[in-house]
């Protein structure tokens, strides 16, 4: 526990530190990044070895105190969350693309790394509503660094995660009005079917949703997240939207009446196959790259919406496991396309996607990263995607019965193939190739492909994989 | 030799291809020599390496290579009779194409990227030979599907691309109904090894329903690549890739690839047994029939050679697929004999075809006009690929449709052996007049672009060396497996060996 609280408390001291000291340099959170994705690795490994860890803040008892938890999948998330923010912040200072050199970026992307950590390890529900208020408000001032022309969608994100954040409090009250207690632990025991609490979980769901742009709730996450600069669009697809995720996973598993669960897990997973289908049908059809990278994660949502809510109706703890392959294999997928995408379009020069012509001649590691990652996307295997694809569809396939859901996953494959190999094939046109506006860079391409290739191999370590992930389900 | 490193040689054999593929990648342009080093080095690898494993198979040795991969399926690579036959054909023909390659890319851009990705569809191709169960077979089937598009689309043109997008949205579509297939499969058994007789006797019973839907899925899957009509589309689009890479496509990697899938499901998955209690059988024979007589009608209609040839293929490869489908160890030896056979009769023809647009810009039928006073001996390979094909002995496609009549007839089904006389009469129809055209008729004063490749007269001079000596070591390879059928070295005999075991009591 204590190097989960490490973890945690290295990149918030960071953020204050900068905050205070005025410094905007990068090294200081790349170090604090590393220190915290040891700490975090310590604390896995110990959370593997001894089980789960309980410990309460300022040292009061159940009911009154606040309780961190660290189980083996925040555990993992920690560990994830800390990698990437590694990565990134690398990118975010080598890169001579990034836009966020000495910039606000550094305080704002460690105090998104803390409250990040923060959300993973906490059990209660006001705590996760303060991570919650404290994540929206980052990302949107993040997003903001580009300039101006991010003022629009930032606002549009702003004003959606504070009403989204209003819903949720909105929950929180309702519940704590009726069971006297916020603690979620103590709330299982005591939670009953009754309306009350049918309402406040369909508020704290719907802002949750919002926030983690579930199809039909998405319409925010596009704009704002192609209009960031790329290492911003990056944090925000891989890590962002995950956060109200683990929330509403926790809600629906642990605090939910199990019935309530089975009424609502076939919405929660039709949204899924729809998020499935249109995210991929506007991901066809986008006109600019990270627009086509941004829906492609609300369009890869849908396969995390489908575990969930399949999870809930069937109450089967694999899907569990599929739930959390899908966020780990799409993060690093969606970092190392974001990264590429980033690279591509500030090299060649436009936004458009028809940019990429050539650009397996012109920028060859960068495009392998972008097809390598898109590989993880469709669920080729060895990849991290395969794996969670394939976990999931297990429980699909075994009764004739619910093999309509495993044509949702079909086509959900089809459609991601699609469009990621039409930006692939663009990219072998060598009629009309586009020419660079400077030297690429090959060090930011390098580092763009490392996350597709750690994805690309991850069905290679399934084994502890999954039982890591089986060791948290709740 | 100890268990160890007998077990680390599947992996070397794919390694041999894969890590000089890589290697490739990131030499310059101008690094010629290397490239051509590394590339002959894992060649030659590859061969001693199958050399040694076939030896070993035939004193009872048995390599194994296993990693685990997902949960209830290993990744493994072994070998047995018929994965060897597949590696072996692979290998001897990877030697041939690589020294075509060279010659036939001679100083045009990307080789570096070309011949990497040769080399990676090449290590695909013998990872899903050997391949030991389901799960591993979906994992090599995938990545060649990524391996050869790059190929395909290698010129970048518009019509490269246009091509490049039919092929991936065929495979790919294909692919995720195997993945679907194989999936289902590995929730009602897991994914055991291969087995000779399947291993699913035991769930036929029970899951009729579900074992109907997992070979359906598979099979229509598998058939993408292998060319059954009405899945074939995207072949005859193909044909804009490069010459070497047609020849590759067509004789080991991407159609065989599909054959041999469905060669492994039928007699190693499902067994013949239960594809015969859930009538599995006759739906695809009907369409490996019907693929037979269609695609060689629109070979009839074809002016071009490569497209001639695709036609050609789609229905050959069905010849397999018939023989599989026919249930009957005679069948199914012949349908054995025929991938190794179709392999080395067509990638000469390929061959022959890209002799003549690169030696003389010749690409339509009617501009072959007397070739053969010009380019004799690419003619003749030509022409042994061509009667092979029609079936005349003793070629090597001869022993394949002996064996498929009378493997028809074993098993009672005699109309097929109607379908094969027929496509044989159609053969004949699309391949004798361009046998006459290039023999006797009257050669034009000027070819549509005489490039002078390796000299420029008849004979050994007439194209480059590098294009030729492959061309005649393929023709002559054809020409052995159908006189040497007899022995004990040739394909038939080892497709044999192969046939005893699956049909074993």
């Amino acid at each position: 526990m204590t190097l989960a609280l490490i973890s945690l408390l290295t990149p918030l001291a960071m953020a204050l530190l900068l905050l205070l000291s005025r410094s905007r340099s990068g090294w200081w959170v790349m170090g604090s990044s590393l220190v915290s994705l040891i700490a975090a690795l310590g604390a896995l490994h110990g959370v593997i070895q001894d089980g789960a860890q309980w410990m309460h803040l300022g040292g009061w008892d159940a009911p009154l105190a606040i309780r961190f938890r660290l189980m083996p999948v925040s555990a993992l998330l920690l560990v994830f969350t800390a990698l990437i923010h590694l990565l990134v912040s690398v990118y975010a200072e080598r890169s001579r693309h990034s836009q966020t050199q000495r910039t606000d970026y550094w305080p704002l992307s460690s105090l998104l790394h803390a409250s990040l950590a923060a959300l993973w390890l906490s059990h209660d529900l006001f705590n996760w509503y303060i991570t919650l208020e404290l994540l929206g408000l980052v990302a949107v001032a993040m997003v903001t660094i580009s300039g101006a022309k991010a003022y629009v969608p930032a606002l549009r994100y702003l004003l959606l995660s504070l009403v989204a954040s209003l819903f949720y409090l909105l929950g929180v009250v309702l519940l704590y009005g009726h069971y006297g207690v916020l603690d979620l632990a103590l709330l299982a025991d005591a939670a009953k079917a009754d309306p009350t609490t049918r309402l406040a979980l369909a508020l704290m769901t719907l802002g949750l949703m919002l926030k983690a742009a579930f199809w039909p709730l998405h319409l925010w996450l596009p704009p704002a997240h192609a209009s960031a600069p790329t290492a911003v669009s990056a944090l925000l697809s891989a890590l962002v939207v995950k956060g109200p995720l683990f929330i509403l996973w926790l809600l629906w598993s642990e605090l939910a009446p199990a019935e309530l669960g089975q009424e609502a897990g076939p919405v929660i997973a039709v949204a899924g196959v729809l998020a499935l289908i249109f995210g991929g049908w506007s991901a066809l059809r986008a006109p600019y790259l990270k627009t086509l990278v941004a829906y492609s994660t609300v369009a890869q949502l849908g396969y995390a919406m489908m575990a969930l809510g399949l999870l809930l109706h069937w109450q089967r703890p694999e899907l569990h496991v599929a739930l959390w392959l899908f966020v780990l294999a799409h993060g690093l997928a969606k970092v190392s396309m974001f990264l590429a995408a980033g690279e591509m379009q500030a090299t060649l020069g436009s936004k458009s996607v028809g940019v990429l012509k050539g650009a397996t001649q012109t920028m060859p590691i960068a495009m392998f990263a972008f097809a390598v990652a898109g590989g993880s996307l469709i669920g080729l295997p060895p990849s991290g995607g395969f794996l969670a694809k394939w976990v999931l569809l297990r429980p699909l396939l075994l009764e004739p019965a619910h093999w309509p859901w495993a044509a949702g996953v079909l086509i959900g494959t089809l459609m991601s193939a699609g469009y990621v190999f039409r930006v692939v094939v663009l990219s072998f046109d060598r009629a009309h190739p586009t020419r660079p506006d400077h030297r690429p860079d090959l060090f930011a391409q390098w580092l763009a492909l490392l996350p597709a290739l750690l994805v690309w191999g991850m069905a290679l370590i399934s084994d502890p994989l999954i039982l890591w992930l089986t060791g948290g389900a709740p | 030799m100890s268990q160890t490193v007998a077990n680390a040689l599947p992996l070397l054999i794919v390694l041999s291809s894969l890590l000089p593929g890589l290697v490739i990648f990131a030499l310059r342009e101008d690094q010629q020599g290397l490239r051509t080093f590394l590339n002959l080095a894992g060649v030659v690898v590859k061969l001693v390496l199958t050399g040694v494993m076939i030896v070993g198979v035939s004193h009872g040795l048995s390599f194994r290579f296993v990693v685990p991969f997902i949960p209830g399926g290993d990744l493994i690579l072994q070998t047995d009779a018929l994965s060897l036959q597949f590696v072996g054909l692979s290998s001897v023909l990877w030697l041939a194409t690589t020294l075509y390659a060279i010659g036939y890319l001679g100083g045009s851009p990307l080789r570096s990227r070309f011949f990497g990705y040769f080399s990676l569809c090449v290590s695909a191709t013998v990872g899903l030979a050997m391949a030991g169960n389901l799960v591993s077979f979906l994992l090599f089937y995938e990545l060649l599907t990524l391996a050869t598009f790059p190929l395909v689309v290698h010129r970048g043109t518009p019509d490269a691309l246009r091509a490049g997008r039919v092929y991936l949205a065929y495979t790919l579509g294909g692919g995720t109904l195997v993945l679907m297939g194989v999936a289902l499969l590995h929730t009602l058994t897991g994914s055991p090894d291969f087995v000779p007789g399947g291993y699913l006797k035991a769930l036929v019973e029970q899951h009729p329903f579900s074992l109907t839907l997992a070979f359906v899925l598979l099979v229509t899957g598998l058939g993408v690549k292998a060319a059954i009509v009405p899945l074939h589309g995207w072949l005859p689009r193909a044909m804009v890739a490069p010459a070497p890479v047609s020849a590759l496509l067509h004789a080991v990697a991407v159609v065989k690839a599909g054959a041999f899938g469905i060669i492994r499901v039928v007699y190693d998955v499902f067994g013949a047994g239960p594809v015969q209690v859930l009538d599995l059988a006759q739906p695809l024979l009907w369409a490996a029939a019907a693929t037979m007589v269609y695609a060689s009608l629109r070979a009839l209609q074809q002016r071009e050679i490569k497209k001639l040839l695709a036609y050609s293929t789609v229905s050959q490869v069905s010849y397999i697929i018939l023989g599989v489908a026919l249930l009957g160890p005679i069948a199914a030896t012949g349908a054995l004999v025929h991938l190794v056979h179709q392999g080395l009769m067509k990638v000469t023809l390929f061959y022959c075809a890209g002799n003549f647009a690169e030696s003389l810009h010749v690409h339509r039928l009617r501009d072959m006009n007397g070739i053969g006073q010009r380019m004799p001996l690419t003619m003749a390979a030509f022409t042994v690929g061509a009667l092979g094909m029609i079936g005349v002995p003793p070629i090597a496609g001869f022993i394949s449709k002996w064996y498929l009549g009378l493997g028809a007839l074993e098993v009672g089904q005699d109309w097929v052996l109607l379908v094969l006389v027929g496509s044989g009469l159609l053969n004949a129809a699309y391949f004798l007049p361009v046998l006459y055209r290039g023999w006797f008729g009257r050669a034009p004063d000027a070819w549509p672009g005489d490039t002078q490749l390796g000299g420029g007269t008849p004979g050994w001079r007439e194209t480059h060396w590098m294009l030729l000596a492959p061309t005649l070591f393929t023709a002559t390879l054809s020409l052995l497996a159908g006189v040497l059928a007899g022995t004990g070295f040739s394909p038939l005999a080892w497709a044999q060996l192969i046939i005893a075991t699956e049909f074993a009591p």
